[in-house]
């Protein structure tokens, strides 16, 4: 029994888990039990089949797993290799046919047909035209295989049979049981057209999930703005400009206020957005306030010789110089400018080693090889690097 | 050292109030505070203050003003204004200067409030001290701008784009000395730097500043509203 082996203790721990496939033939049940259980696939079939055979036992235990087994890792949405919204809709095909000779022939009506039999017959086809419009909606349509399309098409048919038997049965009344049998049809095709409303009810609710989470973010972001924000300006304002709990509230500030009004900004950033990350990493670490400034468009890579530049400069100026830095970047349709200026003791260019590789190599050299220019100016109020970068100088990089 | 300024704090945080004016120089005498937009006019109608430095966002915007004067406020400032643009705008006529002061670095909130009158704007990160220097600046009849104003500014002003203005009076563009003072500043120069730089009398270059501002305050530019909105800078 099934039921048995799957309820049985851990004993064989290189056991497969007991899920469904996520692509499968119908609902992925049988498979996966047959793997869970070490079972050939068609004999776990043949039992259900059997058990269905005994009163329909099969058909609820097949129920049972389908609504308890869950599906197996991944993300993509399931595959089913068999086409049963066509299939219910060609049984139910054949038996709107049947419904028709039945009528056309009226040998049901002439007694020669038991009402049981017409019953069996409308009631079939009625339920298999509205599992297939059902299962077209409510399955299929987020099949990657299959889509809206298909579902389109099977509702259609399936809800053409459902009139047809349904106006059949309206132009040739039979006995009275058959007059109970007219509603059938008419529920099924209530069914097929009012499961469309799910798939519209589902994205409504989602909208509206999506809204209130926006509006509570914005409200967050009101609050945060108005509490958090305030007191982290207010230590720094009380702190002193480079001291660790200033140089530490402003990397909070930072971090806040990108995550309350940056959301959804596009991961690929362009220079400013970069440099100014690069300002909050090295405000941390060294005691200096950066300030980051631009002007212009910011069509300029982040990954760039210039960036590289820009960023050994704020390096240099944070290492040697401290206290306050100020970024400039300027894009215009000539180029890009970027200026790093601090107000340390200065330093002349020439004094420098020529073993060390900061300025000459790192800035100056990457500039020239990116085709752009950089230059040093330094005196006893600070210094300043600019970098320029002309437009269409980035291409031997 | 000139006799002591009188400064109105307008700010809807006790703690940050009491920590700048813990913060402030001893010659900036804070004779008033307010946390709100009418009482803020109130304060500011009442003892006539040289400067108030001013938050961009306040709550009590025109909705909370009586009937009249809401009238007014809803026609000049549409009914987004910011706290801080209502306050300049509902205290007209004042001879009281407004220094703006905000968290927010988004670069509509600035220019809306420099827009409505205010004569410069800083960080609230900003020192004690330099908030006092600021205010002995508006006070004095200059503008305060801050780095970041100054790139906004010519931003906002298609200078990057090469825009520039050919007659003295052209209020939707920046001349290209007004040009050359503002990317100075946006590099991080204080006024006697970029004196030092330009080969000019630092009164000239309060005088380029000052221009600047009144052009910011006056154009009728669209792109000007249309640029900050459009953009969100930090």
């Amino acid at each position: 029994m099934p039921s048995s082996a799957t309820s049985a203790p851990a004993s064989a721990p290189s056991r497969a888990p007991l899920v469904r496939d996520r692509e499968c033939a119908v609902a992925g049940v049988s498979a996966g039990l047959a793997r869970h259980l070490g079972a050939p696939l068609w004999a776990v079939r043949a039992l259900f089949v059997v058990l269905t055979l005994c009163g329909g036992a099969g058909l609820l235990l097949y129920s049972w797993f389908w609504v308890f087994m869950p599906w197996g890792e991944g993300e993509e949405s399931p595959s089913r290799r068999m086409p049963v919204a066509w299939m219910l809709l060609v049984v139910a095909g054949l038996g709107a046919l049947g419904v028709l000779s039945g009528a056309v022939g009226g040998y049901w009506i002439g007694g020669s047909a038991s009402p049981s039999a017409a019953a069996v017959v409308i009631g079939a086809t009625s339920a298999c035209a509205t599992a297939a419009g059902l299962w077209a909606t409510l399955i299929d349509r987020t099949d990657p295989a299959r889509g809206p399309r298909h579902a389109m098409i099977v509702r259609v048919l399936a809800v053409l049979l459902l009139a047809g038997v349904f106006g059949v049965l309206l132009v040739r009344p039979g006995t009275a049981p058959a007059v109970a049998l007219v509603l059938l049809p008419l529920a099924g095709l209530l069914a097929v057209l009012s499961s469309t409303l799910v798939h519209r009810w589902r994205e409504l609710a989602g909208e509206r999930v999506r809204r209130i989470r926006e509006e509570q973010r914005s409200e967050m972001a009101a609050h945060l703005h108005d509490s958090v924000l305030q007191t982290l300006a207010l230590i720094q304002n009380r702190a002193g400009a480079s001291s660790e709990a200033a140089r530490l509230a402003r990397a909070q500030e930072r971090e806040l206020r990108a995550w309350l009004y940056d959301g959804d900004a596009p991961a690929d950033s362009d220079l400013p957005t970069d440099l100014r990350d690069y300002a909050g990493a090295l405000e941390l670490d060294y005691p200096v306030r950066i300030d980051v400034v631009s002007a212009g468009l910011s069509a300029e890579r982040a990954s760039g010789g210039l960036a590289a530049a820009a960023r050994e400069a704020m390096l240099n100026a944070s290492r040697h110089a401290g206290g306050e830095i100020s970024v400039y970047i300027e894009g215009s349709a000539a180029g890009v400018d970027v200026f790093v200026r601090d107000r340390g003791p200065g330093f002349a260019l020439d004094d420098v080693p020529g073993d060390r590789l900061g300025v000459r190599e790192s800035i100056i050299g990457r500039m020239r090889r990116s085709g752009g220019s950089g230059s040093v100016r330094s005196d006893e109020n600070g210094t300043e690097v600019h970098l320029h970068l002309p437009v269409g100088g980035e291409t031997r990089v | 050292m000139s006799e002591s300024i009188r400064v109105v704090i307008v700010d809807d945080h006790s703690i940050f109030r009491s920590g700048l004016r813990a913060d402030l120089d001893a010659s900036v005498d804070v004779v008033g505070e307010a946390a709100d937009v009418p009482s803020a006019i109130d304060v500011i109608r009442e003892t006539v203050p040289d400067v108030v430095l001013l938050d961009v966002h306040l709550p009590g915007g025109p909705a909370h003003r009586p009937a009249d004067a809401r009238s007014a406020l809803a026609a000049t400032t549409g009914p987004e204004a910011t706290g801080g643009e209502a306050v300049i705008r509902g205290s007209q006529p004042t001879v009281s200067r407004f220094l703006a002061l905000s968290v927010s670095d988004a670069a509509e909130d600035v220019v809306r409030v420099i827009r409505a009158g205010a004569r410069g704007y800083i960080t609230k990160g900003s020192s004690g001290g330099e908030v006092s220097r600021a205010v002995h600046a508006v006070a004095g009849g200059d503008a305060v701008f801050s780095p970041r104003l100054a790139g906004f500014v010519l931003d906002a002003f298609g200078a990057v784009s090469g825009e520039t203005a050919i007659a003295q009076d052209e209020l939707d563009r920046l001349s290209a000395r007004e040009q050359e003072v503002m990317r100075l500043i946006a590099r991080g120069y204080a006024y006697k730097e970029v004196a030092a730089e330009l080969f000019i009398s630092i009164k000239t270059v309060e005088t380029h500043v000052s221009a600047v501002l009144r052009k910011l305050q006056l154009s009728s530019r669209h792109e000007l509203t249309v640029w900050a909105s459009e953009r969100r800078l930090l």
